[in-house]
């Protein structure tokens, strides 16, 4: 009972005016980047992150939230008109969308991918706030042990679960490890890895390090392979409401899709990829009748459309709650949102809930809103949307880039921090040429420091004795599911049959 | 296009983007497809950097002033443990470029990659030069589009001048951003004056 006067307190900080418009500028930014091909909820929220410094915690948090759930109605736009998912979260969606756009039921599919947005964001954000506040109850028994297992398991999970190869993953985070390094060190004052650079003192911002990697390195990566065709987009066909049969054969695919991306959502397996494959593949093996048919021959079924856009914006609701709980960034871009609350002096987890319970139930409160606000503006609107696709690529990109240096030098007022990024946008282009995930990059330096103080500050409790970090039942049971994620893959490669492999190569959510 | 020519087995989905060769997919994952056998200069090199950025960590960390506390380890316990992994990784990953284990690559398109880093490089210089952010960002902007295919470069460079003012007045004085003021800046805040 208590959730939901706290629900209710929040929703009035939501209603504000201010607060309802922070939302509505996210929810719209959300959905032209999720529309657009190239960039994603994740580089939005970096190139935002300095910007919004003047906008205040609860504003631009929610802001940032509604980018987070509006990137996933919008990337199913793309998905279906274009047959170029705008989010790795959208690539299911494609699949049987862009069958059906191509067979004249392009508007059924953008209805039912936008109503299953919000059926998967709703019913998912309710869950996060009965679930948030038992998650609050276990983080409090927490200790550096548990925290720093967590960590671990954080880590190990976000390198394993993309980009087809432990090895790589495990580079990418390492890399990330090394550049949370950089600047002076909390508990000692001693400057690591500064080399006499004023700069490099106040450590890297994670900002730089996001927009040079997905900004500056995927402009790079998408040039290098530029060939110069145009894309077809298909025209929008038929009306975007559902016909009462529609919704019947929508409605199952909504509810598997939901339970799929919230139980997966939480887990640090690098947001919404999984979850929509196996919504997609459920959907596909379950299929009786009109929907075996639609499935079989090629036409598009809404199924295959319907499942896996209730389980991406599921999934993204699902994220926030380790993210608000224990401070874990499971995705790309609740790795950014943590970025943003600690550039407020925020530190998501358990006393934030008791520190600051009108941002983080307003922050709930705003999603709700937020998905109202974006059933309205993908349902009706849909066609605004569609004209951001006939944006030619060298303005797009040249505009990207442009935007990106603005958000660079305007925050950090250095040319050094320029140069910053051009070396991060050169190590992503290289990155995404061979095959390395970047998430992991981010997570690893936005954790890295915060598991090196937990380590450290256990290290001082037990007086340099290295066994508690496995004294703990707690801390044993995560480190157990640490090693499956990185083993567990290795393990079901072998046991799978041949060519039924799948690898993700990308990881922006 | 190294997408779609690989073994997604029977009955699987095809992860997106079947139609359409050789256009952008930014993104479209990349699966790994056939690995092109012999070694990989590429992912050797890559190696050899992360031994470097390994040594360049330990012989970082191993000029720190010794300190003795209760925790018996200070702030070079993070940076050995960090350089042992990616020394670690280091041996791996000649492991995975001597059997050719990276993802097919197509053709580096050198062309607008180049156009594209000298476009920031050009920003940075005009930036330092103290010209203003109008001028740095009309050359990145005019660069990054002539680099994609959008010519000529002064009808890039000169859209590029028409943004970046845009986006000047819209940041500095909608929402009081700092940013580097030079001859045009000057000029434009006196209007808004």
């Amino acid at each position: 009972m208590e959730t939901f006067s706290l629900l209710l307190d929040g929703l009035a900080v939501a209603a504000q005016p201010s607060n309802l418009m922070f939302a509505l500028i996210g929810v719209m930014l959300g959905t032209a980047v999720g529309v657009l091909p190239g960039i994603g909820p994740a580089l939005t929220v970096a190139l935002l992150l300095p910007v919004s410094l003047s906008f205040g915690a609860t504003g631009s948090l929610i802001m940032f939230a509604g980018i987070y759930y509006g990137g996933m109605y919008g990337g199913a736009i793309s998905s279906i008109l274009l047959n170029t998912p705008g989010e790795t979260a959208s690539i299911m969606t494609a699949v049987e969308g862009n069958r059906m756009a191509r067979d004249g039921r392009g508007g059924k599919a953008l209805g039912a991918a936008a109503l299953g947005s919000f059926f998967g964001g709703t019913f998912a954000t309710l869950g996060l706030a009965l679930v948030a506040p038992f998650m609050v109850m276990v983080a409090l028994s927490f200790g550096p042990a548990e925290y720093f297992a967590l960590m671990v398991l954080a880590f190990t999970t976000v390198s394993a679960a993309f980009g087809g190869s432990v090895v790589r993953g495990l580079t990418a985070l390492f890399l990330g490890l090394a550049i949370g390094l950089v600047g002076i060190d909390k508990l000692t004052g001693q400057a690591r890895l500064a080399f006499g650079f004023p700069e490099l003192r106040d450590n890297i911002s994670i900002a730089v390090v996001a927009v040079g990697l997905f900004a500056i390195g995927e402009t790079l990566f998408v040039a290098s392979q530029r060939v110069g065709a145009d894309d077809k987009v298909e025209a929008v066909r038929g009306s975007v409401w559902l016909s009462l049969r529609d919704l019947k054969r929508c409605l199952k695919p909504y509810l598997r899709g939901t339970a799929l991306g919230f139980m997966f959502g939480p887990l640090p397996t690098g947001g919404a990829e999984i979850p929509t494959f196996l919504s997609y593949s459920t959907e596909r093996r379950v299929a009786r009748g009109e929907a075996r048919a639609d499935f079989d021959d090629g036409r598009g079924a809404i199924e295959g459309v319907a499942g896996p856009e209730a389980a991406n914006n599921a999934s993204a609701a699902g994220t926030l709650i380790p993210l608000l709980t224990l401070g874990l960034p499971t995705s790309a871009t609740a790795a950014m949102m943590l970025a943003g609350f600690q550039q407020y002096g925020l530190q998501p987890g358990p006393l934030l809930f008791t520190n600051s319970p009108d941002l983080v139930w307003g922050l709930v409160a705003s999603l709700f809103i937020a998905n109202v606000m974006l059933v309205v503006l993908n349902m009706p609107f849909v066609g605004v949307w569609v004209r951001l696709l006939m944006i030619p690529r060298p303005w797009l990109y040249a505009g990207i880039l442009t935007f990106a240096s603005l958000g660079v030098v305007g925050a950090q007022g250095s040319v050094f921090a320029l140069g910053l990024l051009l070396v991060f946008g050169l190590a992503g282009f290289v990155m995404r040429r061979f095959g390395y995930p970047l998430a992991p990059v981010l997570v690893g330096a936005i954790l890295g420091p915060l598991a090196e103080e937990q380590l450290r500050r256990g290290l001082m409790i037990n007086q340099g004795d290295w066994s508690f970090l496995v004294g703990s039942g707690i801390a044993l049971t995560i480190y157990a599911v640490a090693f499956l994620a990185v083993f567990g893959p290795v393990l079901w490669r072998l046991l799978a049959p041949k060519g039924a492999k799948t690898e993700f190569g990308m990881d922006t959510d | 296009m190294t997408h779609g020519a690989d073994g997604a087995g029977e009955g699987r989905p095809q992860l997106a983007g079947r139609a359409g060769e050789g256009r952008p997919r930014p993104r479209v994952p990349e699966r790994v497809s056939v690995p092109h056998r012999g070694r990989d200069l590429g992912g050797l090199l890559i190696a050899v950097a992360l031994f470097a950025l390994a040594a360049m960590i330990v012989s970082d960390a191993s000029g720190y002033r010794i300190r003795r506390s209760y925790a018996q380890f200070g702030p070079e316990i993070f940076p050995y443990l960090v350089a042992a992994g990616l020394a670690a990784l280091a041996v791996l990953t000649v492991g995975l470029a001597w059997i050719g284990g990276f993802p097919a690559r197509d053709r580096l398109n050198a062309g607008p990659v180049a156009w594209i880093v000298g476009a920031i490089v050009a920003q940075i210089l005009v930036l330092a030069a103290g010209l203003g952010f109008i001028a740095g960002s009309a050359v990145l902007f005019g660069g990054a589009a002539r680099g994609m295919g959008r010519r000529p470069l002064v009808l890039t460079v000169l859209v590029g001048a028409v943004v970046a003012a845009l986006l000047y007045v819209l940041f500095r004085h909608g929402l009081g951003l700092t940013l580097p003021a030079g001859p045009a800046e000057r000029a434009l805040d006196a209007l808004f004056r």
